[in-house]
């Protein structure tokens, strides 16, 4: 099952399968690339932020952001 | 010769610069900008060497206004060396901020700090394998502690530009012999 990561819930984990062009490059630098995978440790309501896990280390994103990264459920 | 000190926000830049000179430090404005660096002079073998402590910045493509001024001092040195300070215990943003640099032709070392923050999260890094890999010196360090602050210096003499294709051909041949050094241990 595909979501955008701003849907995805506390715990869940999944891989990057679609970054909108224009945040490519934008988050690349920060470990967020398609194939990686993520884990949701800190979700804030209303606007985010959303913190990530990606490799072991911790990504806060907006909503602006998290609403453009596409990923694929795993857990 | 100029030493830049480039890396991600909170990777200890500052901590490796105030360990690297001394009394001798202006902190200034990037011109037309609020945004601050602070420059100072270490001697290494006799030589006076211009140090400067870059903004933070998570790549070399701008997202705010110290991250532009990150890039335009690395764009304005082109003659200068770069010590990519890297995070160990959070290496693969660190190597791809390393690696865009690496693309520009700039002559690197790379020093991957916080070696014991690392080691609490239970991550060794192979730096001599890293090394081999990339074809630059990569020196572990905990700048905090002064520990591989040296080892480093003596080795900014090794810092060359690298090709991005012997990059890809070295990581492919380590990991044909990693494969090979497994089957061995499995038969």
């Amino acid at each position: 099952m595909k979501k955008k990561l701003s849907e995805m819930d506390y715990g869940e984990q999944g891989t990057v399968t679609e970054i909108e062009k224009d945040l490519q490059k934008r988050v690349a630098g920060m470990g967020i690339r398609v194939g990686k995978t993520l884990r949701m440790v800190t979700k804030q309501p209303i606007k985010g932020p959303f913190d990530v896990v990606v490799d072991e280390a911790e990504t806060s994103l907006g909503l602006d952001m998290a609403g453009k990264i596409t990923v694929e459920m795993t857990k | 010769m100029k030493i830049l000190l480039m890396g991600h926000p909170n990777v200890g830049k500052s901590v490796f610069f105030n360990r690297l000179t001394g009394a001798n430090v202006t902190e200034s404005n990037y011109p037309g900008t609020t945004v601050d660096y602070t420059k100072g002079w270490m001697k290494i073998e006799g030589e006076d060497v211009e140090i400067v402590d870059v903004p933070g910045t998570f790549s070399l493509d701008p997202k705010d206004r110290a991250e532009e001024v990150a890039v335009s001092m690395l764009h304005e040195s082109r003659d200068a060396k770069v010590i990519a300070v890297i995070d160990a215990s959070k290496i693969e943003r660190g190597l791809y901020l390393a690696m865009e640099i690496i693309e520009e032709g700039y002559p690197l070392v790379i020093a991957l700090n916080m070696r014991d923050v690392a080691e609490d999260k239970n991550i060794t890094i192979d730096a001599d394998r890293l090394e081999r890999i990339l074809g630059i010196p990569v020196v572990s360090t905990v700048a905090i502690a002064g520990e591989g602050i040296k080892e480093l210096v003596s080795r900014l003499k090794e810092a060359k530009p690298v090709n991005v294709d012997d990059i890809i051909a070295n990581a492919a041949n380590a990991s044909d012999t990693e494969s090979a050094a497994d089957a061995g241990g499995a038969a």
